[in-house]
């Protein structure tokens, strides 16, 4: 590997350059010459289809690069006579951190890998031993395929809709779809869903219950791009946007830096952006965040007075209610109030830092000088990646983010704020500058009302019981699943279970995918579709400032088709109205988005028509139109392939979340019972209790949650470890984009896919750098090299998610290392997946791994 | 001074995403284990456990993206057998394809891991300065999907101008060996070459 030259060349380089200089003296070179025989002509062999550049001209095309990251940045694709050849960015205008151009991350840039890769599907496929009831389930995932035709392939799916729904009802069909097929089903009688917060964790619940509903609601917090250059400090709380923010959020934080704010981070691991941005590094035990912030809370209430101020007392009396006994919501019981619980007035149990510190491993003093310090630097933003709550329970850590910046005043003010920042929103809130207008097609009503959730979805096809509510519990019969574009097996806590559902229980199921992803790996039959690249064209956005028009890049591969197409088909054979699948063309579609685009007017009073249509575009796409007067043509914004809203600092376009309402709450109240920012809020404790699986109380307060660090004691009291001594986190891995780009060799290379471990805890357990770790939880044991750094903390390992299931059959481990083995799927809260509240062990294993790259593809 | 083309990078703003090496990838189509450009993380420091915590002591690590330093001095020009290998009047080093036996000799000289074996064509391989790029006037493939905008290139002497002399940090040979053409911002927690302060890892 490069790695090692630069290793071992420095030690010995002077040495071995002198005696290979004698030797290269005494071989000459024309005789080796002519033992090597012809060279020329010979070209680089290619681990894709691809050709060198050749002579013929070719055009760029703007190539989709849609995946779930949120960067969604600017592709193109130089295709010559209908191959595509290489990649480039965005080169639409010259670069400036004001104008940043939108430029593709690694996986933008493996795209070509991603789509033209040999382990594409090429054919429709059937199960060697699956027949129609489901032949021999044990054998799903580790099966032989045999090619068939489209025509027994849709027969087939269409029959075995129809049996099951004949014989168990349309709530025994789980619909992960929504690329087409929720269209068919809902017009077939409907079909069982599942559902749960993931990504934005508790935020969705809370957020908008203790302010109203405010932006999006979750991933739309703080500061506009520009205006974050205003802040003073800037606090990244569990994130690390240089890997999981594609495209200019990391760039636009290093503005910020430059313009003279100081970064801390708080995260177990000391990680790439904070190598870049951070002056200060906290580390923190995953799931302990609610202890720190409530630690911090009470220094700033116990330290407060006139003459060293650490509360905003005029934004709590203005904007907020429940912080103390004088500022209660009607009707309820004024020793509720936070300030209360925090000294522990009632319960006698002050949540002072040594308190904190115990559990969340920060010593008592850092908490006390992060509690001056944010209480003290206006204005100050806390940006959080969905990582703190993305815990069991972690509805109480959301609340005391909001309740922790109301009570420092930072929030509301240019340069302040608290909140998810991540995906198209990452470091960039505020509305979008610039939108596509919408297909025009209607959704389908589902009729039926069996919601699963994600945490107890494997349990309920297992046991045939969910939970609707609390004290709901009801019977469910699930008997097959249908995957169009949802990866829930490999993406869902507990997939464990989800293998044995698959093996033990499900009578069919069937996959739409473009290669032998997880859910395709374990069904029965799988269809082939079409990627982005082989579609007419349509729109992205990556944040508020772009709007991206991609075209066609390729032909459909092989036999691939479009989600859509096969949608029509199944639903012919099912005998429902296949005009409603898709009631307008492909062309239409695109024109009704391209005829309602919008902008922001440049003094941001409001959006403006975006496209210019004139009665020849309408002619040339043989669409149904209105000619409008536009800022941009059809054919200017189809060669550049983006739309971007030009911005400068202090322009009309910036945005403070809750900027209004901190100026003057009455003239713009929040959608509260209160008109307020509810810090005691009965509106989430009702809500979340009402789920049905754990109690909230109305504050934000500690509990000791399902698997989190007391978990890892068998006796927490006298500190004796337990079976599980670990704390694990997941992150979003650079390799991926969630399961997205698993397969793409280069990236496989590039990107290891290892357990990050402290070196500490690898000598304890006599595991040395790079050997093969078994990782095993409660719930699944997973094989993975370990990469050892002092940049993780003791205590702590991480693993990335969305790797694709590799299951070793002999043991039943998994050799990919998919988070979600490990993670049980346990529900609490809101239903969130609580994937970073997990106790592990690591364990030396005596085996060895080929690297990642090395793996035989998964070629059918 | 003769003209000397050459690559800058910010060392402090690198975050070793790799965009760069796989933009050079799907430039040169490079198959895997063959990289013209590909990043280097170095890390350091220890922790201290007290009363039940652990406190990290210089715990720090950069990240270095690496190419072909068309160096001055090359090593792998003057180690090649065949003069394959030559610098041309731009600086940058070139491998004439037709002259090449495969004998790695350049690999083995090269100090930065720049030179790469093609099995299937028995030749070595490098960066060459995206020279197709460059004679239509365009940028090398690398520094335009920089994401973090730490890479730059131009002529040494220039660079040099706009960003300083420093072209060594750890863990990086010293220049006195080859006079890389290369210009480096370094990252605040970097010590010069040689220093040995920490480890050379793998950027994961």
């Amino acid at each position: 590997m490069n790695q090692k030259h630069i290793l071992k060349r420095p030690l010995d380089h002077t040495v071995s350059r002198r005696s290979f200089l004698k030797w290269n003296a005494v071989i000459g070179g024309t005789a080796v010459l002519a033992g090597m025989g012809l060279k020329m002509g010979r070209l680089v062999t290619l681990a894709a289809p691809s050709a060198p550049p050749t002579a013929t001209e070719g055009q760029w095309v703007t190539a989709a690069c849609w995946h779930n990251c949120g960067g969604r940045c600017l592709l193109k694709a130089y295709v010559v006579d209908g191959v595509v050849q290489r990649l480039k960015t965005d080169d639409t205008h010259p670069d400036s951190p004001d104008f940043p151009q939108q430029r593709a991350c690694q996986r933008g840039r493996a795209n070509r890998m991603q789509v033209l890769g040999p382990d594409r599907l090429k054919y429709p496929m059937k199960r060697a031993h699956w027949t129609p009831g489901g032949g021999d389930k044990s054998l799903r995932g580790r099966d032989t395929w045999l090619r068939i035709s489209w025509d027994e392939a849709l027969n087939l799916v269409a029959g075995e809709i129809k049996r099951i729904k004949e014989s168990y009802g349309n709530g025994a069909i789980l619909g992960e779809v929504n690329a087409g097929m929720e269209r068919t089903l809902a017009l077939y009688g409907g079909y069982a869903t599942s559902w749960g917060s993931t990504s934005w964790g508790t935020w969705p619940d809370v957020g908008p219950a203790m302010a109203g509903p405010y932006g999006d609601s979750y991933s739309n917090t703080g500061n506009d791009r520009l205006r974050l250059r205003q802040s003073k400090l800037i606090i990244v709380w569990g994130a690390n946007p240089a890997w999981t923010s594609g495209g200019n959020p990391a760039y636009n934080y290093l503005q910020a830096k430059k313009a003279g704010a100081k970064f801390i981070f708080i995260d177990p691991f000391y990680n790439e952006s904070a190598q870049v941005l951070a002056d200060e590094w906290i580390p923190i035990r995953p799931a302990t965040d609610i202890a720190l912030l409530l630690g911090m809370a009470y220094v700033m209430i116990t330290e407060d007075s006139k003459t060293n101020p650490l509360i905003d007392w005029d934004f709590l009396n203005r904007c907020t209610v429940g912080f103390d006994k004088d500022h209660m919501p009607a009707g309820a019981d004024p020793k509720a109030n936070f300030r209360d619980y925090v000294l522990g007035t009632y319960d006698g149990k002050p949540k002072d830092p040594r308190w904190a510190s115990e559990i969340c491993g920060v010593l008592p003093e850092k908490i006390h000088e992060l509690a001056i310090e944010y209480a003290t630097t206006h204005p100050t933003t806390i940006i959080n990646g969905g990582t703190t709550t993305r815990v069991h329970r972690a509805e109480d850590t959301a609340q005391a983010f909001m309740t922790l910046a109301c009570m420092a005043g930072n929030i509301g003010l240019p340069g302040a704020g608290v909140g998810l920042s991540v995906h198209n929103r990452g470091g960039n809130a505020g509305p979008s500058l610039v939108t596509s207008g919408g297909t025009g097609v209607q959704a389908l009503k589902n009729n039926i009302d069996i919601r699963l959730n994600q945490n107890e979805l494997w349990d309920a096809v297992l046991s045939g019981h969910y939970t609707a509510g609390k004290g709901d519990s009801r019977k469910v019969d699930i008997r097959m699943v249908y995957y169009d574009a949802r990866s829930t097996l490999n993406q869902k806590p507990g997939a464990t279970k989800g293998i044995r559902a698959h093996r033990e229980k499900l009578e069919f199921v069937v996959a739409q995918a473009y290669a032998l992803t997880t859910q395709a790996k374990f069904a029965d039959i799988i269809l082939p579709v079409t990627t982005p690249w082989e579609k007419e064209g349509g729109f992205l956005t990556g944040n508020r400032e772009i709007l991206i028009f991609y075209s066609k890049v390729t032909e459909p591969l092989f036999e691939a088709r479009d989600d859509l197409w096969i949608a029509k088909e199944i639903g012919k054979r099912l005998g429902v109205d296949v005009a409603q699948i898709d009631p307008i063309s492909d062309k239409q579609k695109i024109f009704n988005q391209l005829m309602g685009a919008k902008v922001m007017k440049p003094d941001g009073s409001g959006m403006e028509t975006l496209v210019t249509i004139t009665d020849s575009d309408i002619k040339e796409w043989g669409v149904q139109g209105k000619p409008q007067p536009g800022r941009i043509s059809v054919a200017d914004f189809k060669a550049r392939g983006v739309y971007q809203v030009e911005r400068k600092p202090g322009d009309r376009l910036g945005f403070t979340e809750f900027e209004k309402f901190r100026q003057d709450p009455a003239a713009a109240p929040r959608e509260t019972p209160s008109k307020k920012i509810e810090i005691h809020c009965k509106t989430l404790a009702d809500k979340i209790t009402a789920y049905g699986w754990t109690v909230k109380s109305p504050l934000p307060v500690y509990q000791r949650i399902e698997e989190g660090y007391e978990d890892t004691f068998y006796d927490w009291d006298n500190k004796v470890k337990g079976d599980y001594p670990l704390q694990m986190y997941t992150i979003h891995y650079r390799r991926r984009a969630h399961s997205n780009f698993d397969n793409v060799s280069w990236l496989r290379e590039a990107f290891h896919q290892p357990v990050i471990m402290n070196p500490t805890d690898a000598e304890a357990r006599g595991i040395q750098d790079g050997e093969v770790v078994k990782v095993s939880s409660r719930h699944g044991t997973v094989l993975r090299p370990v990469y050892l750094t002092n940049r993780m903390m003791p205590g702590v390992v991480t693993l990335g998610e969305g790797a694709w299931i590799e299951l070793d059959e002999a043991t039943g481990y998994d050799t990919a290392g998919n988070t979600n083995i490990l993670n049980g799927g346990i529900p609490t809260g809101q239903g969130h997946a609580g994937w970073n509240s997990c106790n592990v062990e690591v364990e030396k294993y005596y085996g060895t791994q080929l690297a990642d790259h090395k793996w035989p593809q998964r070629i059918l | 001074m003769a003209k000397q083309l050459a690559f800058y990078l910010n060392a402090g703003a690198c975050v070793g995403c790799k965009a760069c090496m796989i933009a050079c990838k799907d430039k040169n189509a490079l198959p895997v284990e063959i990289n013209f450009r590909h990043i280097v993380e170095y890390e350091g420091g220890s922790w201290m456990f007290r009363d039940g915590f652990a406190i990290p002591c210089n715990v720090y690590g950069y990240s270095i993206s690496l190419s072909c330093m068309h160096c001055q001095e090359p090593a792998c020009v003057e180690n090649c057998p065949t003069g394959a290998s030559f610098k041309r009047e731009d600086g940058v080093v070139l491998i004439d394809q037709a002259q090449c036996i495969g004998c790695r000799y350049c690999e083995w000289a090269c100090p930065y891991g720049a030179r790469h074996y093609n099995e299937a064509t028995h030749t070595m391989t490098k960066c060459s300065f995206c020279q197709d790029l460059l004679a239509k006037g365009e940028n090398p493939a690398c520094v335009d999907a920089c994401v973090m905008r730490a890479l730059d290139f131009g002529d040494l002497s220039e660079l040099r101008a706009k960003y300083g002399m420093v072209n060594a940090i750890e863990p990086l040979p010293p220049s006195d060996l080859t006079k890389p053409a290369w210009v480096v911002t370094p990252h605040p927690d970097a010590a010069r070459s040689g220093q040995g302060t920490g480890a050379v890892r793998e950027e994961i």
